[in-house]
This record gives C-alpha cells, sequence and structure tokens, in this order.
C-alpha cells in the first residue's frame, strides 16, 4: 500500500469473509469479480479505471493471472434497484465476488434508512445464500456532507448492516476523512475538493484489494478501527 | 397547424411524464409511476411508439413516401436526434458543475457517470462524443441514435420484402439473447444500459404492429378480442410479480438465462412479453379516453388532460429534453431541500408546466410556418 493511503487503511470484519474467492484461488479457477454501484465509473488520476487497478494489484497479492472484474455498476442507481439487478448480474456471470459501493445515492435521495437497511440486508442474504462473497464499499466523502444528518445515519446503517452479516466494507468516508484532516475542509473550493476526493479512489483500490487479500489469506482478523465521527 | 389528438401521441405524453418522474430517483412519486406494477415501463412504451409512428411516417397518410425519402428522413432524424443528445449531456455536465459550485458540494461532480468527464477528460469527451461515454438517465437517446441508423435498413426491407422483416429483426433479438451481444462503453469498461441491438425488437413490433392491412398489425386487429383475454392474466401476474416480489431466482432459470429473466438492458422476453399484454389490454382505452370530452362533467378536464399530453406526444423531442435537464435540476433541488410529499408535488407540476410550456413554444414556431402536406404531418418521433 502506498504511504500516502496508509493512515486511511481500515481493518475489514468477520473471520474468512471470503471463502468463495479462496475456494476459486484453491481450485485454481479465474477469479471472477463482480463490480456493482457508483465507483466503476471511475478513471483513476493516474490513467486506467478503478476497477483496473484493484485488477491489477489483485493480480501481484493473489499471484494469479487469471481475474476478471465485470464492471455493471449503473451510476446514480438507488440500491433496491442495484440489488434488483445484481441477481441477474449474478446468474449470467457467475462471480465469486461481488464488489458492491452502495449508499451514496441513496443517502442523496434521501432514500428512508429503514428502506436502505432492508434492500442492502436483503441483498445480502441473498448473495450468501448463493455462494457469493461481497465486499462493500462505503459512501462518497465530502466535507460538507459532515453536516448532514441523513447522510450519516446511512453512513452508520451499512457500518450496522455489514456488521451484522460479517461482511467486509470499506469505510471510504471514514478513510478520506483521515487523509483530509479537517483544518483544510473549510476553505477548500468544490473543484479542488473533487480532485482531492478523486485522488482518494487511488487509495481505495488499494484498500479493496488489500481487503480481498485479507478476506482470503488472513486468520484472526482484527474488528474495524476506530474511526473519528 | 398541429394535428389532432390521436391515441399514439397521447400516450406519448404519458410516457414523457412518466420517464421524467422515473428519472428523478427517491421521488415519492416515482414510487406510483407503470413500472411499479409492471414488468415493463414507459421507455417500452417511448420506443415501441416510436415503431409506431416509423410505419405512420413510411407509409404518409394515402399515399406511399419514395424509399429514398424515407430513408433520408431517417439519416436526418438520427443526425437531430444525436445532435439533441450532444446538446443535454454538455447541459447535465453544466447543471452539475454550476449546482456543485453554488452548494459547496463536490459529490455533485461524480453523480451520474460525470466524474470521468472532469478527471480524464481528454478521452471522456471522444466518448462522450462517439455516445460510448453516457450520464445516467441521459442514456435513451444514444438508443434512439443506433435505432434511427437502423431504421432506414427496417423501413427498405419492409417495402423489399415485408414478411422479412420481423423474422430478421427477431433473429437478431435471439442471437442476442443467445449469446449476450452488447455495445461497449468506454473509456469507462461497461455495457450501454439500453441495448440497441436487443431494443430494436420492440421498435420493429411497433413498426410492425401499425401496419394495419397486412401482417402482424392485420392479424392483431382481427383478434384483438381474444389478444386481450390472454393479455389481461399476463398484466396481473406482471402487477403481482412486481408488488409481492415474486421474480423468479434468475440463478435457478436454465441457459441462455436471458430468455427466463427480467432485463431491461436486454429488454428480455418476459418484458417484451408483458409489455404486449399491456398494449393489447390498454388499446381498448383510448376510444374511451377521448369519448369523455363529451362527458357533461368530465368535458373540460378530459379534454385538458388530452389536450395537455398530446401536445407533448407531438413534440417529443423537444420535451423529452427539457425533461431530462428538469429530472436532473429536480435532483439537485432535493437534495438541497429534501424531499417531502409535499416538495415533490411541486417538483412535479412544475416539471410539467415546463415541459408543456416547451411544447407549446415549439408549436408557436410551427404556426407561423406555412401548412405542411397532410403527409408530413406525423414525423417519426
Amino acid at each position: 500500500m502506498s504511504k500516502a493511503c496508509q493512515p486511511g487503511a481500515s481493518q475489514p470484519a468477520g473471520e474468512a469473509p471470503l471463502p468463495n474467492v479462496a475456494a476459486a484461488l484453491a481450485s485454481r479457477r479465474p477469479l471472477r469479480i463482480l463490480s456493482m454501484g457508483a465507483a466503476p465509473g471511475r478513471i483513476g488520476t493516474h490513467g486506467g479505471t478503478y476497477t483496473a487497478q484493484i485488477e491489477r494489484m489483485l493480480q501481484s497479492a493473489l499471484k494469479v493471472t487469471a481475474i476478471e472484474i465485470v464492471n455493471r455498476g449503473v451510476s446514480g442507481e438507488l440500491a433496491a434497484n442495484t440489488a434488483l439487478r445484481m441477481k441477474n448480474e449474478v446468474a449470467l456471470e457467475e462471480p465469486d465476488l461481488v464488489l458492491w459501493q452502495v449508499g451514496t445515492n441513496d443517502a442523496l435521495a434521501y432514500v428512508p434508512v429503514d428502506e436502505f437497511a432492508e434492500a442492502v440486508k436483503d441483498q445480502l442474504t441473498w448473495l450468501k445464500a448463493h455462494k457469493v462473497d461481497v465486499v462493500l464499499v462505503g459512501l462518497q466523502f465530502a466535507p460538507q456532507m459532515l453536516r448532514d444528518a441523513h447522510y450519516d445515519e446511512i453512513r452508520e446503517t451499512l457500518r450496522r448492516v455489514a456488521a451484522e452479516e460479517n461482511i467486509i466494507v470499506i469505510r471510504f468516508f471514514e478513510a478520506m476523512q483521515i487523509l483530509n484532516p479537517p483544518d483544510t475542509e473549510a476553505s477548500m473550493p468544490p473543484a479542488e475538493e473533487f480532485e482531492r476526493g478523486e485522488a482518494g479512489y487511488d487509495c481505495l483500490s488499494q484498500y479493496v484489494a488489500r481487503a480481498i487479500t485479507l478476506g482470503v489469506f488472513a486468520k484472526g482478523i482484527h474488528p474495524p478501527a476506530q474511526t473519528p465521527k | 397547424m398541429t394535428r389532432e389528438p390521436n391515441a399514439v401521441d397521447f400516450w406519448r405524453g404519458f410516457a414523457l411524464i412518466t420517464i421524467f418522474i422515473d428519472h428523478i430517483p427517491g421521488l415519492f412519486y416515482a414510487s406510483y409511476t407503470l413500472g411499479n406494477v409492471s414488468i415493463s415501463d414507459a421507455a417500452d412504451l417511448f420506443v415501441f411508439l416510436a415503431g409506431w409512428s416509423l410505419r405512420l411516417m413510411s407509409e404518409g397518410r394515402g399515399e406511399r413516401r419514395p424509399i429514398r425519402d424515407v430513408m433520408l428522413r431517417l439519416f436526418g432524424r438520427a443526425l437531430e436526434i444525436y445532435a439533441a443528445q450532444v446538446l443535454i449531456t454538455m447541459l447535465a455536465i453544466a447543471i452539475l458543475a454550476l449546482s456543485a459550485t453554488e452548494l459547496d458540494n463536490p459529490l455533485l461532480l461524480q453523480w451520474h457517470n460525470a466524474a470521468a468527464v472532469f478527471t480524464d477528460p481528454v478521452t471522456t469527451h471522444i466518448g462522450l462524443a462517439v455516445l460510448t461515454h453516457q450520464l445516467g438517465y441521459f442514456d435513451i437517446l444514444p438508443l434512439y441514435v443506433v435505432l434511427m441508423l437502423m431504421a432506414p435498413f427496417f423501413a427498405l426491407v419492409d417495402r423489399i420484402a415485408p414478411k422479412l422483416l420481423l423474422p430478421l429483426s427477431l433473429g437478431l433479438y435471439v442471437c442476442v439473447l443467445a449469446f449476450r451481444l452488447t455495445l461497449p462503453t468506454w473509456p469507462v469498461a461497461g455495457t450501454w444500459f439500453f441495448n440497441p441491438l436487443a431494443w430494436q425488437a420492440i421498435f420493429v413490433l411497433g413498426f410492425t404492429l401499425a401496419e394495419s392491412r397486412r401482417g402482424l398489425g392485420a392479424f392483431a386487429r382481427r383478434h384483438i378480442g381474444w389478444l386481450r383475454v390472454i393479455g389481461v392474466p399476463i398484466v396481473i401476474a406482471g402487477a403481482l410479480v412486481h408488488i409481492f416480489d415474486l421474480w423468479p431466482d434468475p440463478t435457478n432459470v436454465p441457459n441462455p438465462k436471458l430468455f427466463f429473466i427480467a432485463d431491461k438492458t436486454f429488454m428480455t422476453p418476459m418484458r417484451l412479453v408483458q409489455f404486449l399484454a399491456l398494449v393489447a389490454v390498454f388499446s381498448f382505452a383510448w376510444p374511451y379516453i377521448r369519448r369523455g370530452r363529451e362527458m357533461l362533467y368530465l368535458s373540460r378536464p378530459v379534454g385538458a388532460l388530452i389536450g395537455l399530453l398530446a401536445m407533448l406526444g407531438r413534440n417529443s423531442l423537444y420535451v423529452f429534453c427539457v425533461g431530462s435537464l428538469l429530472s436532473l435540476s429536480a435532483q439537485v433541488v432535493r437534495l438541497y431541500y429534501r424531499g417531502s410529499a409535499t416538495s415533490d408535488a411541486a417538483v412535479v407540476l412544475f416539471g410539467i408546466i415546463i415541459m408543456a410550456v416547451t411544447a407549446w413554444l415549439a408549436e408557436s414556431r410551427q404556426r407561423g410556418r406555412p401548412a405542411p402536406s397532410s403527409a408530413q404531418r406525423l414525423p417519426a418521433r
């Protein structure tokens, strides 16, 4: 992991949370990852898409060449709609792992918290029943959203649902909050803030690759690190 | 001079308002649109009616248009829609940029697939120009551009060998489903949300069913009673599936799975059949709606509703473009003021008024021009 991203790294929760990925690797099958949600629409600051960066890092960390990340993200889509579509995509693509960035659109559209929780929880249950691992990617960061109670509630709900279901969640918002210290938050215009946020996606791809690697190999994983609210 | 309200314009106006509401995620009233009680939604209706209108344009009234004129007109229409797509995409990007600046919120620059425009403008602008990069909810017109580029071929086959058109279209559709053929997006790797290779089937079905004198269109008219009898349980079943979440588990269906699941991107058979059932069942409605204008207490509201929806439908490209921008603006407004049933009602009402004003302005321009010949009164919209 790059030095710049290290402060924002958080530990994933749960024990051996990616058994299906581990099984795919053990049987030397090509690893298939289905990417859903907003993040796939990313092009990193150094070129290459967010998913391509994850693919490259996983190939290096897991020492396998046959990794395919299928991008089926629809930017702006609410969790409930993604969940419905994801079932089809899982049936068609037969992935070992779903990488799901979820929550930002629901928070911005003021979807009621209980509706959001139900949609995510039902989908996680369905994926578990169909032997597909999941890594959730949490809400996007903007310092302005620290003041938004609904955004905060959706963030907290995602964390709670993931903990209940023993699912890895990359707490992107909290990581970016650590990487972007509070003293610089107030004065930065949105365009510069956006660029800084986009640079955060380079870190996010590292966090995701690290979480998957740990989920496959690590034993006795520690609980999530406490992060500032 | 504008044409009298007709069923095609009326239902197209209905589809335009529905799409406007559906494109505001989280909106209170978005839970009450067609797509919440039906496997298909307003997008299917919109594309089907585009195919239907292609027939009206191709045939003209009374005298058939020369095929060369039809083909040129369709290429021109494709160009017009392409220009509209480029314009509204640029305006949408500007709305996001302006909103991000004014509301001091950089998240808006990441909305709806816009992030790549700002992080990698060099390649993304090429993608925008060649339609391989589409903003979220701005992905229907690229489908239309491709359909309109295919339309001259459809019109030509229909003239030379009309019996071949539907088999050719459905043959392509079956291949697309069997081999999951689609168009890729670029520079962000993915696929088109509306796969034109699949959606051409509903477009051609609209074109074919609009022909009342021969083929499938004549057959459907002769047996419309039976088709409605078959259609009613399909429509009810579709509603129940949606309301009670009774979707079949897509992992349990046989291969090729796209033949057995409900998927919007590939406009799968489950969706297509339910839509055709919906059309058969609701095809009875227009004469009764029109008759409502003659009823004592209902004449004014029904007349106004028909007039409004038909006017929107007559000017569908302008209205769709403005509606798309209004949907995006409404999302920004909801972000700022938070959504509630009351504020959402104001958003919907304001949107419909602006869409109506757009249509009225478009027709005002036409009023100043000489009256078109009867054959020119039914553009392929």
